[in-house]
């Protein structure tokens, strides 16, 4: 039985989520998610890459569906199945990614489903439609004529379209993700000046951003998210960035890492092999330069979208550079691509697993093959010599650890995500690379599997091998890393050695909340 | 790719047309005489009106190897109506009837079983050109009068063919620019995930052009009846292929998402006739023509791919 | 954690079903079915004369299947094969005729041989290079071809090929090892080297097998000049078996080859082929056309019944893809 004052409380919340909870492949994202967005109020979301916040978002949109936990909107059971369902209810996102047809006007982007029509006829009212259109433009304050195409507006006119559509399904509440990452400061400005226009309109709004400087000027209350948890909310006013950062990291918990003799830590007395001098590419990086030693586990530490992942592939030669030098043990690479950096001992495993580092519906067998597949061929025609395939399959199996009960002949899109990554990293571990780069290495995976790849990284990392390690997870790069780097907005901002390292000063590095440090 | 070049791109089409006209122009002096100028629009009408259809298909990011087929079989069983007896009006719906089963075959295939559209269409064009055989019995059909009074008759002095390719023509801008279905095709055609989530009905917009498509035919079919008087057993042939040329001359892309039907498709199938009329008057080779096309078509996609990727949308 | 199964509330029926569809040897059940069936209505089905006839048809067919089998594979799909048939029919013909001076039929072969591979490769480089979909390249390079064949004989046969030439289509023995080498070349390619995986990776995922090293547009060039060679051997036996360069040599067989490929079970999405399957579905195709052809069907019979055949491929390809895998 609610009481009168639960009844008030239930009553002025707009949006509630009790328990709610998900998991992907055994691994769970959402651990039983609770906050409450009350009515024409404004929560910020925040909380590192992985931490569940798109779950959560797409669980709200309707793309995705809870296991467990309630969802209530406007008093009443919230439970979308796709997108239209959140649209009817009345509550509107603004991704990151715009869902927005550029060959298409503005006026048609926003009625797109619900066109004016002329009457009886099947015709569009077109006046009645760009009326329209011109009044929401006006709203968000955009002065730009609605049968403009959306392919000639820049990423922040777009953004203000798609707030556009907001107000057109006449939405309570907007929830924006990462609406400052492309805006340019000025567009930033407008934005602000919109939302809060939109606020005295009593609008509630979810703002998810890193940048924490504006979830303090804009939110009401701040609701921080780690590991799939709440582990913080309340008034904005009861927080400082300080006690934001550190919730959002966590204390340290139980031991996740392998031990690693302590003279076994890679030095900068190794010799360098892997040196990158001035690498850039506009839009992606610029002036990247630092060096990688044999026998050291390096970290490269930032936020999504920092260039990270882009300068790997840069490295790797699946994108182009403009400028910039890679040496590899002494000798310059002029020409960067897989094959050329695969036969010097260089090895790539993308963020990506599923679309750019596995054949899902090929075997164990033939994705561990792939890279050495020549290896095992006999010229001229490249005869495959399969005894000395399958003793290699083998053996880098029990290398890695794979999970005994699969077999070779599983498709690989049967395994769980630790094993699909134990694949890949066992057919990149069979080439003997000297440097080897991980992007993202243990994200899906579980803790146990976390463990056995962090030991494999040491051990090879023992062998004099050089290891970048690339990790939206903090306390990952801490615990395995040597030195960490930090990287913001395509330019490296941060180098660490092991006894320096801190999580404040990392994550202050990659927000830009304090000045530049360079060692 | 600059701005320059960008826009260079953009103008080919009209481009191409005015260059092929100079050429032309230049071969044969009789060519730039207003009646052949008519004369090539009138010729260019059954075709056009096929394009017009595909330009649709097209614009969804599909394609439909069929058109072909689906005239040849509109055209035989309205022959042999007409043969029999039938009143001509009788035998104009039916083509129209059968043709949206064609349409209606291919759509099921391409949007419910999900069969790649050139495999389906493919299918269909064979499944259709048998039929066809089957009907005529491989010989060549004279039809009664009827038809060819009917593609000669004009109205304002203009003949008849011509008269339904501006309203097909006008008819399809308008429902491509100023209906939601219009509309939302060339969503589809950009992305149709992204259409889909946004609470497009994907299915139902597909199923619509390929029934389009299948309509346009039959209309093309009544005008090359009206021209020709006959069917013979290569009725249609090829058509597919020159209207596929026609509406990517005419600026629509293979990928989808982008085109017109007015000025594009029209312009490319008049640049089609064109180059066709321009082979007789200038007594080249008959057998250049497939030639010509097929290079033709293969110059327009690599257009189309360059500017394709030079568009970041 | 141990492999997942697709689904725990799949109903027996479907079981079943998928695993019938999923069985390599269905296609070749269906085929005996289909012989078993036909054979009390089809006069003459079993006679030798009728088997000769029979292995006319399927040899070049599967020869021609063979290659396309590999592009396939790789994800794409040669639509100029046959018109390859026609032009290099003709321009063989021409060299080992009086017109070009009676060209020693040896050296006739190869250059079709070599004009195959060539055209092949014209096709691959512009795929690989400039990056246009397979389907319109090849469709444009077919027009092409056949429209430059019957220009080059303006439409007329050409007759009178050497002895030595006619030799090699119509001598069982020898047509019947050429096929046979090819096709055992082809599966062991496939099956027992680098480059055989190689192809199945790039059909599989391009982008990591790109990432892995592979040559990706060296494999898919090289299978498009495959596909050409492939067709040109297939047009030196049938050029040979029916005496004639002809112009519009092979124009019926296209749906043919796609549809015995499909149906023996080589995905239209790439990645999966075997030679055997592709025999298979030959061997379904011949059977098929076979026993059409004795039942005097006629002609457009025929090719409606190929229209649905192709359908039918293409169909099963497409329910298998989302039964074996999940893709939907």
């Amino acid at each position: 039985m609610t009481t009168n004052k639960e009844q008030r409380t239930a009553n002025s919340e707009l949006l509630s989520l009790r328990g709610i909870e998900k998991a992907f492949f055994g691994i769970k994202v959402l651990k039983g998610v609770s906050f409450s967005v009350p009515a024409g109020g404004m929560v910020g979301l925040v909380g590192e890459n992985g931490a569940g916040k798109s779950t959560l978002v797409n669980i709200l949109g309707g793309n995705l569906q809870p296991e467990a936990g309630t969802l209530r909107f406007a008093g009443a059971d919230y439970a979308p199945q796709n997108p239209q369902d959140a649209a009817r209810r009345g509550i509107a996102f603004i991704h990151q990614e715009l869902n927005l047809f550029p060959n298409l006007s503005i006026a048609e982007n926003i009625f797109l489903t619900r066109f004016p029509r002329a009457g009886t006829t099947p015709f569009i009212h077109r006046g009645e439609m760009h009326e329209r259109a011109a009044e929401l433009l006006r709203k968000v304050g955009l002065e730009i004529p609605s049968h403009r195409l959306v392919k000639t507006l820049s990423a922040g006119e777009r953004q203000l379209v798609e707030i556009a559509k907001a107000l057109s399904i006449e939405a309570r509440l907007i929830i924006f993700d990462e609406p400052t990452t492309s805006l340019s400061e000025r567009e930033t400005t407008r934005l602000f000046a919109l939302i809060a226009r939109l606020r005295a309109r009593g609008l509630a709004m979810i703002y998810i951003s890193h940048t924490l400087a504006d979830v303090f000027r804009l939110c009401d209350d701040i609701v921080v998210l780690r590991d799939g948890e709440v582990v913080g909310s309340g008034a904005t006013k009861t927080f400082t960035t300080e006690k934001l950062v550190s919730l959002m990291v966590g204390r340290t918990m139980n031991q996740l890492f392998p031990e690693r003799r302590a003279e076994a830590f890679g030095s900068e007395e190794g010799a360098p092999i892997l040196e990158v001098r001035d690498v850039s590419q506009s839009g992606v990086a610029e002036n990247i330069s630092f060096s990688l030693h044999r026998g050291e586990v390096l970290g490269l530490s930032g936020l999504m979208g920092a260039g990270r992942s882009e300068l790997a592939r840069i490295l790797f030669g699946l994108d182009p550079r403009e400028r910039g030098e890679v040496r590899l043990a002494g000798e310059v690479l002029h020409h960067l691509s897989p094959p050329n950096l695969i036969e010097r001992g260089v090895a790539f495993l993308t963020e990506n697993r599923r679309s750019e580092g596995l054949c899902l519906d090929a075997a164990v067998a033939d994705n561990l093959a792939l890279v050495t597949l020549p290896q095992h061929g006999r010229t001229p025609l490249r005869w495959l010599l399969r005894d000395s395939l399958q003793a290699a399959v083998t053996r880098i199996r029990s290398v890695v650890q794979l999970d005994s009960k699969t077999s070779d002949t599983q498709p690989v899109r049967t395994l769980s995500g630790g094993n699909q990554q134990k694949v890949v990293l066992g057919k990149w571990l069979l080439s003997k690379p000297k440097v080897l780069i991980l992007d993202e290495p243990t994200r899906g995976i579980d803790v146990g599997a976390k463990f056995e790849i962090y030991r494999l990284i040491h051990g090879l990392a023992d062998q004099g091998v050089g290891v970048l390690v690339i990790s939206s997870e903090l306390e990952e790069l801490m615990g395995l890393c040597d030195r960490i780097l930090v990287m913001r907005s395509g330019c490296l901002v941060d180098d660490l050695p092991r006894v320096q390292f801190d999580r404040e000063r990392i994550l202050a590095a990659a927000l830009g909340t304090a000045k530049e440090v360079k060692s | 790719m600059n701005r320059a070049g960008q826009r260079l791109l953009d103008f080919a089409p009209l481009l191409l047309f005015v260059a092929v006209l100079a050429f032309f122009g230049m071969q044969s002096g009789k060519f730039l005489e207003p009646r052949n100028l008519v004369n090539i629009v009138v010729q260019a009408s059954s075709t056009g009106i096929v394009a017009v259809g595909m330009t649709f298909v097209l614009l969804s990011a599909g394609v439909d190897l069929s058109v072909g087929a689906i005239m040849f079989v509109a055209a035989a069983i309205a022959g042999k109506m007409a043969l029999a007896g039938s009143p001509l009006a009788l035998a104009l719906l039916v083509m129209v009837g059968v043709s949206l089963i064609f349409g209606a075959f291919n759509a099921f295939f391409i949007t419910r079983v999900r069969v790649a559209a050139f495999i389906v269409t493919l299918a269909t064009l064979f499944i259709g050109r048998g039929l066809g055989l089957r009907i005529t019995e491989t010989r060549a059909m004279n039809l009664p009068d009827s038809f060819l009074q009917l593609g000669a008759a004009k109205v304002l002095s203009v003949p008849l063919p011509a008269w339904l390719f501006a309203v097909v023509l006008v008819v399809a801008h308008l429902v491509l620019t100023r209906t939601p279905l219009g509309r939302q095709i060339f969503a589809v055609g950009h992305d149709v995930e992204m259409a889909k989530k946004a609470g497009i009905r994907t299915g139902r917009i597909l199923a619509t052009v390929y029934l389009i498509s299948g309509a346009c035919a039959a209309i093309a079919a009544m005008v090359t009846l009206g021209q020709l008087g006959a069917v013979s057993p290569k009725f249609g042939e090829q058509k597919e292929f020159a209207a596929i040329t026609a509406a990517i001359l005419g600026g629509t892309s293979l990928f989808g998402g982008r085109g017109s039907v007015l000025p594009g498709t029209l312009l490319g199938t008049v640049l089609i006739q064109t180059i066709e009329n321009g082979l007789v008057m200038t007594n080249a080779n008959p057998y250049l023509y497939s030639m010509i096309i097929s290079a033709v078509i293969f110059a327009a996609v690599l257009l189309e791919s360059l500017r394709n990727r030079a568009l970041k949308l | 954690m141990a492999a997942t199964p697709v689904t725990n509330l799949e109903s027996r029926t479907t079981t079943r079903l998928r695993s019938l569809c999923l069985s390599e040897y269905l296609v070749l059940a269906l085929t005996v079915l289909m012989f078993a069936a036909l054979a009390p209505f089809t006069p003459g089905l079993g006679t030798s004369a009728n088997l000769l006839n029979a292995l006319g048809y399927l040899l070049p067919l599967f020869i021609v299947a063979v290659g396309m089998t590999l592009v396939m594979i790789t994800g794409g799909i040669d639509l100029s094969v046959t018109s390859i048939i026609a032009l290099t029919s003709v321009v063989g013909a021409k060299l080992m005729t009086s017109d070009g001076g009676g060209t020693p039929a040896i050296i006739g072969v190869l250059v079709m041989l070599a004009l195959g591979a060539g055209l092949g490769a014209l096709n691959g480089a512009v795929i690989t290079m400039l990056r246009l979909p397979a389907f319109i390249v090849t469709l444009a390079s077919m027009m092409f071809l056949s429209g430059f064949a019957v220009w080059l004989t303006q439409s007329k046969n050409i007759y009178g090929l050497p002895g030595s030439f006619l030799a090699l289509g119509q001598r069982l023995p020898i047509a019947f090892a050429l096929t046979a080498a090819l096709g055992v070349a082809a599966h062991l390619m496939l099956r027992r080297t680098v480059f055989g995986r190689w192809l199945y990776a790039v059909g599989q995922n391009a982008t990591a097998a790109h990432i892995s090293g592979v040559p990706v547009r060296a494999m898919t060039f090289a299978a498009y000049v495959a596909s050409g060679l492939c067709a040109a051997l297939a047009s030196v036996m049938l050029t040979g078996r029916l005496e004639t360069g002809s112009p519009v040599l092979g124009r019926e067989i296209l749906l043919d080859i796609i549809g015995a490929t499909v149906v023996g079970g080589t995905s239209l999405f790439g990645g999966m082929g075997k030679i055997a399957w592709t025999f298979f579905g030959v061997l379904f195709l011949t059977v098929l056309d076979n026993a059409l052809n004795l039942l005097s069907l006629s002609q457009f019979s025929i090719t409606i019944t190929k229209g649905a055949v192709i359908l039918f491929a293409a169909v099963l390809d497409a329910v298998r893809n989302r039964f074996v895998v999940g893709r939907s």
